[in-house]
């Protein structure tokens, strides 16, 4: 059985169609890349799998479950977490608050029992705190730990929003654009830390438009283009896919790092 | 424990005012209704500041608890106690209906939906005369007592209210600082990340509306108590406006700072009395003022001021203490 | 039956018209700055208030002398509100800027009442006050200056932004002020007019109405709630939305004051605005937005 298995997905907004008639499985313990030209809809397709967009039509079933109805909130217990291409960071906390919302689903307090501060409460925070500094090391942020949001540059925020996710345990992680905007350097880490992740136990959906990485880390890769499936395969069929090599008008594909 | 340490300094310095200014009209009337303001902008807080819903329509809310236990007590004889546990339920059923339906609206569409519940609200009141006296108000509310202590002077009072002051500030800072309060902030920060984070944020919202009707209602059941009297003019419009007004002004995001705001406010109108009719223009102006040149409120604002002026100092000390070394090394 | 409800519907266009101007001016403002001016009301009542100071007494000017008068007089006060109160804090959050603008309608009352006093003040009806008969219902004249009038300003403002370059100027900073700016349109001037414009609106809606409803130093507070009501019932952004929105607000407190209970005509006003807003979160003819992550 496959983790995700996406079926005859398809989305319109007013007459626009950003996915059309989608298939593809996403096999257990693998990273697995969408790529696409910009605008393909790599993005939408994120938003139905996490539950932000429903679908037309078609069905997400996750670990044999349908996610298409599901809110976010539901998605995210059932087991999938994820990080955005434009940053959805909480600016009004510190990392270590940050990180610590994504253990939410892994603590149980209720509003009215934390208001009087109930023993089990403390048990609870103590717990939280060491899992979110756990990840937050796990994902090299030692040093941020204890800084505000708002303070960070961009290619730190981009990993913190990764712990974030991480945070909750999910067993697949949708990352859309992890590399966009950070230099070599920290797309090397970024490289790394993909890697962590997946050897970790968590399956990887990632997104993203430097193909050096999505070469050296996927799996497998599906190809979209206006929404409709290009190709899927293994790294080196796509590479030399001449469909995709088409797609991305010859030139733009770099796949040196 | 840093959180209870700046709360016992808070209690202390409470329970001391009345000995340092004894007799004092400022701190038996004048603090006894910053009190109850401070409480009212801690709950506000908690919706406004850290979960990012304005509420333009919290007076409302003060209204219904301080009502419930007025009618119940004079017109049907209850003890003030069960008035107050009724005026609870309603509050927090009402608010319970309405918060799903208006927390779905965002900016200015949520700040005119609480704006428009909370004048309905006051309208209803006003035109119910058979129950609630109208526009006249209704008095001989009874006091309270509490386990045999009869609240029956200022002094008392101030006592009373201190003491709920000081348990809805520990309350508001154990939520804050709880999964739940993380998740207030959260969904303030990004809705859809919270979401993905497990958070349902809708029931959240509603949640913390339904908590901040809750707090605000035995406010204003306290309010009628210790008052005697009920007027629909304590919970207009304008009431719900100046409960913001002391949120923004101390600083979003801080019970502190919602405290400070209520006191400012609370006695400001007092200290401006003086002038006379120029009381309402100077009051604006100081409104204006205080938000244009430090809109982050005046806890954040003055931190950060006191901040600066340190820095500045060090940084002067610096620049004498380097332009001295240079001196000697030319002399 | 049949006459009773028309004398509604005619006392609430005429009512509606009012929440239309002021609407208008909150939309105008919101377009260009994207700040809820509640001050807005405010504007009425200086309006109205200049009028009655300039045209009083035996050396009083003609009314339309004192009417242009107040109306320049409330422009100046948009302005100043504009550069003094709003422009310094560029930047703020929402709640910040709504809090501003209502620290300067406390301010600008307090003013009023320094100047005036608390008295209720008159202006004389521009043609007479001999009722005319449509049917059965009667109509003051000076309700058809005020729908007339209302009608007139709409029309303006509308032609003026989708005719003039300048008003197409405005509207281009509301989009993007750093493109505006690009562009060669001077962002602060433009601001600076249409706070004008929409205090001119303000004014006139003041003085027309003035005649039938009176005004003192706090008549501001309850037109601009109703005035901010239409705009969100229109749809924020929305000028057009927001007259209708003044409109329809006029016709059902009338009709709910005739047919219901004149006590509880606001709150019915209200409660129609809460269940619109339940069932189309962004006003009836506003842009719904969608947040894209
Ligand atoms: N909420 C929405 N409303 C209308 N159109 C939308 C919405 N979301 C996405 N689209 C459209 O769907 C198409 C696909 O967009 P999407 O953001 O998924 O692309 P993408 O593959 O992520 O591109 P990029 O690589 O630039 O991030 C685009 O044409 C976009 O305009
Ligand atoms: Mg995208």
């Amino acid at each position: 059985m496959a983790l995700l298995d996406v079926k005859d997905l398809t989305i319109s907004f007013g007459g626009v169609t950003a996915i059309a008639d989608l298939h593809f499985e996403v096999p257990e313990s693998q990273v697995y890349a969408v790529i696409g030209p910009n605008g393909a809809g790599k993005t939408t397709l994120f938003n139905m799998l996490s539950g932000i967009y429903r679908p037309n039509e078609g069905s997400i079933r996750f670990l044999d479950k349908e996610i298409v109805g599901c809110q976010p909130h539901q998605v995210a217990q059932m087991g999938i977490s994820r990080t955005f291409q434009n940053l959805q960071m909480f600016f009004n906390m510190s990392v270590l608050d940050n990180v610590k919302v994504g253990c939410h689903l892994r603590t149980r307090s209720h509003l009215w029992s934390a208001a009087l501060r109930l023993p089990n409460i403390l048990r609870e925070e103590r717990q939280a705190e060491a899992w979110a500094r756990e990840t937050l090391i796990f994902c090299g942020l030692e040093k941020y730990i204890e800084m505000p949001a708002d303070s960070l540059p961009y290619g730190v925020l981009k990993r913190v929003e990764i712990a974030r996710a991480l945070a909750s345990q999910p067993k697949l992680l949708l990352m859309d654009e992890p590399a966009a905007g950070l230099n070599d350097t920290e797309t090397v880490e970024m490289r790394g830390l993909i890697r962590r992740i997946s050897e970790s136990g968590v399956s990887v959906l990632l997104v993203e438009h430097n193909m050096g990485l999505v070469m050296q880390v996927s799996d497998r890769i599906l190809v979209i283009d206006y929404g409709s499936r290009l190709a899927e395969g293994l790294p080196e069929e796509i590479q030399n896919n001449p469909k995709v090599i088409e797609a991305y008008l010859g030139g733009e594909v770099q796949y040196a790092v | 424990m840093k959180r209870l340490g700046g709360l016992s300094l808070f209690a202390l310095a409470v329970a001391l005012l009345p000995f340092i200014f004894p007799d004092n009209y400022y701190v038996t009337v004048v603090a006894v209704s910053a009190g109850l303001h401070a409480i009212l902008a801690i709950s506000l807080n908690l919706l406004m500041g850290y979960a990012g819903q304005i509420s333009l329509g919290h007076a409302a809310f003060f209204g219904i608890g301080a009502y419930t236990s007025a009618v119940l007590t004079t017109r049907y004889g209850w003890n003030p106690w069960p008035s107050i546990l009724v005026g609870l339920a309603f509050t927090g059923t009402l608010a319970y209906i309405v918060a799903r339906p208006i927390l779905k609206l965002k900016g200015h569409y949520l700040a005119m939906a609480t704006l428009g519940l909370g004048i309905i609200v006051h309208i209803f009141i006003v035109q119910m005369g058979w129950l609630t006296g109208g526009p006249d108000g209704m008095g001989g509310i009874p006091t309270l007592s509490v386990f045999g202590w009869t609240i029956d002077s200022d002094e008392r009072w101030y006592v009373a209210i201190g003491v709920l002051l000081v348990l809805v500030i520990w309350l508001a800072l154990n939520i804050i600082d709880s999964r739940s309060g993380r998740a207030l902030r959260a969904l303030h920060g990004s809705e859809v990340a919270a979401e993905m984070m497990g958070i349902n944020t809708a029931a959240t919202k509603t949640g913390v509306f339904v908590l901040a009707a809750l707090i605000a209602s035995v406010a204003g059941s306290v309010f009628a108590h210790q008052q005697a009297f009920v007027s629909p003019d304590s919970f207009s419009f304008f009431f719900s406006i100046e409960l913001v007004t002391m949120v923004v002004l101390g600083g979003m995001a801080s019970t502190y700072g919602a405290v400070l705001g209520a006191i400012i406010l609370t006695f400001l109108p007092e200290l401006l009395v003086i002038f006379e009719d120029y009381e309402v223009m100077i009051f604006g102006g100081i409104l204006m003022g205080m938000m244009i040149f430090l809109p982050q409120g005046l806890f954040i604002g003055l931190k950060d001021l006191l901040h600066k002026l340190v820095h500045k100092r060090s940084n002067k000390a610096k620049q004498a203490a380097s332009q001295k070394e240079n001196n000697h090394g030319v002399a | 039956m049949f006459d009773q409800i028309l004398q509604f519907l005619l006392t609430g266009i005429t009512v509606g018209s009012t929440y239309a101007l002021v609407g208008l001016g909150f939309a105008i403002i919101y377009n260009a700055s994207d700040v809820v001016n509640f001050s807005q009301g405010e504007f009425v009542m200086i309006g109205a208030m200049s009028a009655v100071a300039l045209s009083a007494g035996d050396s009083g000017l003609p009314l339309w002398l004192a009417a242009i008068g107040a109306v320049m007089i409330t422009m100046l006060v948009g302005m100043a509100l504009q550069r003094f109160a709003i422009a310094p804090a560029r930047g703020a959050s929402v709640v910040t800027t709504i809090i501003i603008t209502i620290g300067a309608s406390i301010f600008l009352r307090g003013v009023a009442l320094v100047v005036w006093g608390k008295d209720l003040f008159p202006l004389p009806h521009f043609s007479g006050e001999d009722p005319i008969s449509i049917g059965n219902a009667t109509l003051l004249p000076q309700s058809i200056w005020v729908m007339g009038g209302a009608a007139a300003l709409v029309f303006g403002a509308h032609y003026f932004f989708n005719h003039t370059t300048l008003g197409k100027a405005i509207l281009a900073c509301s989009c993007n002020k750093k493109a505006a700016s690009l562009v060669g349109i001077n962002v602060g001037i433009m601001l600076l007019v249409a706070y004008a414009m929409s205090a001119a609106l303000g004014a006139m809606a003041g003085i027309l109405v003035t005649p039938i409803t009176f005004t003192s130093y706090d008549t501001g507070v309850m037109l601009g709630l109703k005035g901010f009501s239409a705009a969100i019932l229109g749809g924020m952004g929305n000028p057009m939305g927001a007259v209708a929105g003044g409109l329809l607000l006029g016709l059902i407190e009338s009709l709910s004051a005739g047919l219901i209970s004149s006590g509880y005509k606001d709150a019915i006003g209200f409660i129609v605005l809460l269940l619109v807003l339940f069932f189309r979160p962004s006003g009836l003819f506003g842009k719904a937005s969608v947040e894209r992550v």
